[in-house]
C-alpha cells in the first residue's frame, strides 16, 4: 500500500470531493500524460465519462505506485484502478471514496427496476430500492392508522373510518425511489466515477465484462448484495418475496408471511397497520432468533396486541390456489386458506451466481457468500468484496463502513479493518426494536457475571390514548468492570434513541456514565438514565434454571 | 403532636420531630424526601392542596412538573401534533372522508384525569417510602421549626434537624395596564374554551411550546418577543431554525416587540404593542419568565438569604446561608429543569443523610424544548464554545429533509450540529431541531458524559434509516473558528 501520495492530500480527500477537486485543480498540467491505453480486447470503448476519468488518472498516480518514476507506465496497464460490480450502498461508498483518493474508478450496475432479477437492479441497490428506504416509507404509511387510533384520547374525531389508497402510496414511494436513484447517480458522477449500465461478470482477476465489453482494472470490488431466498416447496411460484411486497399492485386483504426474522416482522407490522389481515408462520418458538430473549417475547406480544396473528412452530409444506383464486397455505400443523397473498421472508442469499467468481478462484462459503479477510480481500489478491455478498453483518451502514475501509486500505494508504463490534441495529416493527452490543445470553456466555437492568412501562402517549402500548428497555452491565455490554429497547422511537447510546458504547460507556447523565424530561429515552437498581444479578455460580426463571418473571 | 409542639429550639440533636422537613412536594422535594427516608431518616413533607392552577395556597403533590409543567404540556404537545399527522398521512395514501374535529374539552378532561392519577402515584411513592405527608402552607418560625397552616385554618408546628426548601417557582406577569386580563401557563394548560386567536408574550421555551400547541389545535397565534430571535440562551443557529419552523407552521412572529397595554373589549382583548400596533385576541398568555416561590416562607426570620429575584442562595451542596436549611430545584434558580431538581435532591440526601457529600454536576445537562418540531441540546452552544475555547472550534452541521417529509411533502428540514474542540477532538456540544430530537439527544448526552470525541462519533455505525444516524455521518466541517474569535454570527431567518 505504499504510496507517493502525501498524507495531507489523503486527509483532504477524506473530507470532501470538492476539496480534492480544488486541490488538484491544475489538472491540465498533467495533460502531457499519454492517453489511456486501450486494453487489447476488441470492442472496448471508453464510456462517456472516459475523459473525466482520464483527467483523474493523474491524481491516482501514487495510489498504486511503489515509486514515483514508474508510476505512469504501470498504471496504464489497466483501464481503471478499481472496477466495482454493483452500485448499492457498499459499492457506491467504496467507489466514491476510492475516486476521492485519486483512483480511476468504474462501477457497473444493472438497469433500475423495483424488483430485482438477473437483469435488473438499479443504482442505489437493495437499501435504496428494495430495502431500508421503501420499507421505512411503508412503515411511516402504516403507522398512521395507529396515530389515528391514538388521536381519539387526545380529543380528535372523524366521522368515517380513514381509508387507505395503496396506489397513492406506491406511486409516491416509486417517485421518491426514482429521485434517490438519480441522487446516487449524481453522487457517483460528481465523484468522477464512471458509471456503466449492465451486468458485470469477472473474466479474469483483472477484467470485468459488461454487456459484451471488457474493462481491465487493477482491483475488482464485488458488491452485488443479496436477494430474497425462497424455499423449494410445491406452489412456491405463487408466493411473493419482499421485493414484490414493496411494489404490489394492490394491498393484500389477507396475507400469510412465512418467516420469523426482521423482514417478516416488519412486513407483518406494515400490512397490519394498513389494515390487512396478517398471519405470520414461523418455525421457531419465538420471533427474531439471535435477538435478546426478552425483546423477542416483548415485541411478539406487542404486535399481537395490535392484531398480528402468530403461528409458532409451523413450517410451510405447500401453497395451493383455490378455485376462488385465493391461496391456501399448508403447514406442518394446519391448513389455512383465504390468503390473497403469501409472502416468504425466509432469509436472503448472496448474489454470487454467474459472476465468474469460482471460475477465477474466488472462494465462497457453503452459503454462497464470498469469503473475505479482515480487509475485505477475497482469496484472489486483486478481487475484493463488501456488503451483503460477504454475509458478515448485513446492514447498509456496515456495507458503507466496509466500503469506506476498503477504499482507505487500498487507495488511501491507510490499511483499515472495518470494526464489526458493537454495531447498533434496528428492526422497524411496530413497535420498533433497537439494540447495541450483546444480548443477555451472549453476555452471560462471554462475561459470566452480569447485572441486568430492565424497565417495562407505559409511555405517556398511551396513558391518554388508552392503547395497550408499552416500552421495554434493558441494560446489560459487566459486574466486574461496570462496562455496559448491551442495550436493548422495544417501543416507539427505539432506533432514534439508541443511536446516541451506541456512540457512548464506542466511547467506553459504563453504567455509572448512564447514571451520571441528566434525563431529558419528559421523554421515553430518559428511562435509560434512571434505571437505578438491577432487575437481577447473574453470577457464574448461579444455575441456568434460576436465570431462566428470572427472565420469565421479569417479562410478565 | 401535642408533646412535640412543646419542643423549642433548645432541644438536643435527635429530639426533633423529624430528621428532615421538606417544604414542597414537587420533583426536587419528593426525590429528596424519598431518598433521605431510604437512608433511614425520619422525613415529613408539606404541600399545598391539589389544583391544576396554582396560587399561593394551592399546589399539589407532584409539583409544577407533574401538575402544571412538563407532563400536561407534553400531553398537549401530543394532542396538538395530530393535526400534522392527519395532514402528513394524505400523501401516504390515507383519506378521511368528512371533517376532522378537535374537542379541547375531551383532551382537557383526559389530561386532568391523568394528572390526578399521577398526583396519587406521587402520594403513594411518599407513603411507601414512609414519608409523613402534611397538607398546608409551611413557613419558618425558627431555624429548626416550621408552622403549617392547614387547609382548615388550623396551625401546627413541627421541628426538624434539617429543613429543605423545595417550593419551586411560579409564572410572572408583566406589569402593564390590563395585565389582569392575561393568563400564565398555569391557566393556559386548563382553559375552559380553546381560543380562536391567541397572543403570546415571551420568547422563552414556554412561549414557543404554547405557540406550537395552539397552532396545532387550529388557533391563530401571534408571538411577541423582545429579541431578534426566540429562545435566548440557546445556540443562535438553533434559535433561527426554531423561528423559521414556527413561521413555517403558521405562527405569526413579532420579534423585537413587546406589549404595552391591554383592554377588555366586547370582541376580546385588545392588545397594544410597543410599536403602536393593535390586535384583538381571545387569550393573552404571559410567558415572560418564572419567579422563585420564596416570599411567603418567612425566610428573613431565620436568616436564609435570597437574591434580587428571590431565589434562595445556596452553596454547591444546596445548603442555604443557614447551616441546617437547604434548598433544591427552581426555588434556587440554578438550572430550572425537573431532572436537575431530581439530581439536586438526590445529592442533597446523599450529602446530609448518608455521609457521602455529593455536588450535583451541571456539566452536559441536556434539555429539550417541545416546540414543533422539537429542539434538544446538550453541552455548549457555539457562542459559549467560542467564548470558552482555548483551541479552535470545529462546527459540523447537517440540514436534511426527514424521510417522512419526502412523501408527505411537508416543507420542513431537520437541522443538527456538533461543536468540536479541534485539538482534543472532544465534542463540546450537540444540538438538533427536528422530529424526535429530545429522544435522540438523550443518548448523545450519555455519550458526552463518557467524554466522546468526534472520532467516537465517526467510528459508530449508523442505525439505518433513522434521523439520528446523521450524527455519526457528519464528515465535513461546516466551519472552523479560530481560538479567541469574538465574531457574532448573524443568522438569517430566511
Amino acid at each position: 500500500m505504499a504510496s507517493s501520495m502525501g498524507a495531507p492530500r489523503c486527509a483532504a480527500a477524506l473530507f470532501s470531493s470538492r476539496g480534492i477537486q480544488n486541490l488538484y485543480a491544475p489538472i491540465s498540467s498533467w495533460s502531457g500524460l499519454r492517453p489511456l491505453r486501450k486494453v487489447s480486447y476488441e470492442g472496448l470503448k471508453i464510456s462517456k465519462q472516459g475523459n473525466n476519468c482520464r483527467q483523474w488518472r493523474s491524481v491516482s498516480v501514487g495510489t498504486e505506485a511503489e515509486s514515483g518514476a514508474s508510476v505512469v507506465r504501470k498504471k496504464e496497464e489497466y483501464d481503471f484502478d478499481l472496477f466495482t460490480i454493483g452500485a448499492g450502498s457498499g459499492g457506491v461508498r467504496a467507489s466514491r471514496f476510492a475516486a476521492n483518493f485519486g483512483a480511476r474508478v468504474a462501477i457497473c450496475e444493472m438497469p433500475f427496476a423495483t424488483i430485482a432479477s438477473d437483469d435488473f437492479g438499479g443504482v442505489g441497490g437493495t437499501c435504496v430500492l428494495r430495502g431500508c428506504v421503501p420499507k421505512k416509507l411503508l412503515v411511516y404509511a402504516s403507522k398512521f392508522s395507529h396515530d389515528f387510533e391514538e388521536s381519539g384520547g387526545f380529543g380528535w374525531s372523524y366521522e368515517s373510518e380513514p381509508k387507505h389508497d395503496w396506489g397513492t402510496l406506491i406511486s409516491n414511494k416509486n417517485a421518491e425511489l426514482r429521485r434517490l436513484t438519480g441522487v446516487y447517480k449524481n453522487t457517483l458522477n460528481n465523484a468522477g466515477v464512471t458509471l456503466i449500465e449492465g451486468r458485470g461478470k469477472i473474466v479474469d482477476p483483472h477484467t470485468v465484462e459488461v454487456g459484451g465489453k471488457l474493462y481491465s482494472a487493477k482491483h475488482i470490488l464485488v458488491s452485488v448484495g443479496g436477494r430474497p431466498f425462497v424455499p423449494d416447496i410445491p406452489g412456491k411460484e405463487l408466493a411473493i418475496n419482499s421485493d414484490i411486497a414493496l411494489d404490489l399492485p394492490s394491498r393484500p386483504e389477507k396475507i400469510a408471511i412465512v418467516g420469523g426474522g426482521y423482514i417478516a416482522l416488519e412486513f407483518a407490522s406494515i400490512f397490519n397497520g394498513l389494515c390487512s389481515d396478517v398471519h405470520v408462520f414461523l418455525r421457531q418458538k419465538k420471533v427474531l432468533r439471535g435477538f435478546d430473549e426478552e425483546i423477542r417475547d416483548f415485541v411478539a406480544e406487542q404486535m399481537a396486541l395490535r392484531g398480528v396473528e402468530f403461528h409458532f412452530e409451523e413450517s410451510p409444506d405447500a401453497i395451493e390456489k383455490a378455485a376462488d383464486g385465493l391461496l391456501t397455505l399448508k403447514t406442518t400443523k394446519e391448513i389455512v386458506n383465504g390468503f390473497s397473498h403469501i409472502m416468504f421472508a425466509t432469509g436472503r442469499a448472496p448474489n454470487t451466481k454467474n459472476l465468474g467468481l469460482e471460475e477465477n478462484g474466488v472462494k465462497l462459503t457453503k452459503n454462497g457468500a464470498i469469503e473475505v479477510d479482515e480487509y475485505s480481500r477475497t482469496s484472489v489478491e486483486s478481487i475484493w468484496a463488501v456488503g451483503d455478498v460477504t454475509n458478515r453483518v448485513n446492514l447498509t451502514p456496515v456495507a458503507i463502513m466496509e466500503g469506506g475501509a476498503f477504499a482507505k486500505s487500498v487507495f488511501g494508504n491507510q490499511p483499515t479493518k472495518p470494526d464489526h463490534r458493537n454495531i447498533p441495529s434496528a428492526v422497524f416493527t411496530q413497535p420498533a426494536i433497537a439494540s447495541v452490543g450483546l444480548s443477555e445470553q451472549q453476555a452471560i456466555d462471554q462475561d459470566g457475571d452480569i447485572d441486568v437492568y430492565t424497565t417495562n412501562f407505559r409511555p405517556m402517549k398511551a396513558t391518554l390514548s388508552g392503547l395497550p402500548d408499552r416500552i421495554f428497555m434493558k441494560i446489560i452491565v459487566c459486574a466486574a468492570t461496570d462496562k455496559v455490554l448491551g442495550v436493548h429497547m422495544c417501543g416507539d422511537d427505539s432506533p432514534e434513541i439508541l443511536q446516541g447510546v451506541a456512540i457512548a458504547v464506542k466511547a467506553g460507556l459504563t453504567k455509572a456514565d448512564f447514571d451520571a447523565t441528566v434525563g431529558i424530561h419528559p421523554t421515553a429515552a430518559e428511562e435509560l438514565v434512571t434505571m437505578r437498581s438491577p432487575t437481577r444479578r447473574i453470577r457464574r455460580s448461579d444455575t441456568h434454571a434460576e436465570v431462566d426463571g428470572m427472565v420469565k418473571a421479569s417479562a410478565t | 403532636m401535642a408533646r412535640k409542639m412543646m419542643l423549642d429550639d433548645s432541644v438536643l440533636e435527635g429530639e426533633f420531630d423529624f430528621d428532615l422537613f421538606v417544604i414542597g412536594a414537587g420533583s426536587g422535594g419528593v426525590r429528596s424526601a424519598r431518598t433521605a427516608a431510604g437512608f433511614g431518616a425520619k422525613v415529613a413533607i408539606c404541600e399545598l392542596p391539589f389544583h391544576p392552577i396554582s396560587t399561593e395556597t394551592i399546589g399539589g403533590v407532584g409539583g409544577t412538573c407533574v401538575i402544571r409543567g412538563c407532563v400536561p404540556k407534553k400531553i398537549l404537545v401530543y394532542g396538538s401534533g395530530f393535526s400534522a399527522e392527519f395532514e402528513d398521512s394524505r400523501n401516504f395514501g390515507w383519506d378521511i372522508n368528512g371533517p376532522i374535529t378537535f374537542d379541547w374539552k375531551r383532551l382537557l378532561e383526559n389530561k386532568t384525569k391523568e394528572i390526578t392519577r399521577l398526583n396519587g402515584v406521587y402520594k403513594r411513592l411518599l407513603t411507601n417510602s414512609k414519608v409523613t405527608m402534611l397538607e398546608g402552607e409551611a413557613r419558618f418560625v425558627e431555624q429548626h421549626k416550621v408552622e403549617v397552616i392547614q387547609p382548615d385554618g388550623a396551625q401546627k408546628y413541627y421541628t426538624a434537624k434539617h429543613i429543605l426548601i423545595a417550593t419551586g417557582s411560579r409564572a410572572s406577569h408583566l406589569n402593564i395596564p390590563g395585565k389582569e386580563l392575561a393568563i400564565t401557563s398555569d391557566e393556559a394548560l386548563s382553559l375552559e374554551e380553546l381560543p380562536k386567536r391567541a397572543v403570546i408574550l415571551g420568547g422563552g421555551y414556554i412561549a414557543v411550546e404554547f405557540a406550537g400547541i395552539w397552532k396545532g389545535m387550529g388557533v391563530e397565534v401571534d408571538l411577541f418577543y423582545r429579541k431578534d430571535l426566540p429562545l435566548r440562551g440557546f445556540d443562535d443557529e438553533m434559535r433561527a431554525v426554531v423561528a423559521k419552523n414556527l413561521e413555517n407552521r403558521g405562527v405569526k412572529l413579532h420579534p423585537n416587540t413587546s406589549l404595552s397595554k391591554m383592554e377588555k373589549m366586547a370582541e376580546g382583548i385588545k392588545v397594544f404593542t410597543d410599536h403602536g400596533d393593535e390586535l384583538t385576541a381571545d387569550v393573552v398568555l404571559f410567558a415572560i419568565g418564572r419567579k422563585p416561590n420564596s416570599n411567603r416562607l418567612n425566610l428573613g426570620a431565620v436568616g436564609v438569604e435570597v437574591d434580587h429575584i428571590g431565589s434562595v442562595k445556596v452553596d454547591e451542596y444546596s445548603r442555604s446561608t443557614v447551616p441546617n436549611i437547604w434548598a433544591v430545584g427552581d426555588v434556587t434558580n440554578r438550572i430550572n429543569l425537573t431532572p436537575v431538581a431530581l439530581l439536586e435532591g438526590t445529592c442533597f440526601a446523599k450529602t446530609v443523610f448518608s455521609g457521602q457529600p455529593t455536588k450535583p454536576d451541571y456539566n452536559h445537562v441536556p434539555c429539550a424544548v417541545f416546540c414543533q418540531p422539537p429542539l434538544s441540546v446538550v453541552g455548549l452552544t457555539e457562542q459559549q464554545a467560542i467564548e470558552q475555547a482555548k483551541n479552535d472550534i470545529t462546527v459540523f452541521t447537517s440540514t436534511f429533509t426527514p424521510m417522512k417529509n419526502t412523501i408527505s411533502a411537508r416543507q420542513e428540514k431537520t437541522f443538527m450540529k456538533l461543536i468540536v474542540d479541534s485539538e482534543t477532538d472532544k465534542v463540546l456540544g450537540a444540538a438538533m431541531c427536528g422530529p424526535d430530537a429530545p429522544e435522540i439527544m438523550q443518548g448523545i448526552a450519555v455519550a458526552l458524559k463518557c467524554g466522546a470525541t468526534k472520532a467516537h462519533f465517526d467510528s459508530t455505525v449508523g442505525i439505518h434509516p433513522s434521523a439520528a444516524e446523521e450524527f455519526v455521518t457528519m464528515r465535513t466541517p461546516t466551519r472552523r473558528i479560530a481560538a479567541g474569535t469574538s465574531v457574532k454570527k448573524d443568522y438569517n431567518m430566511s
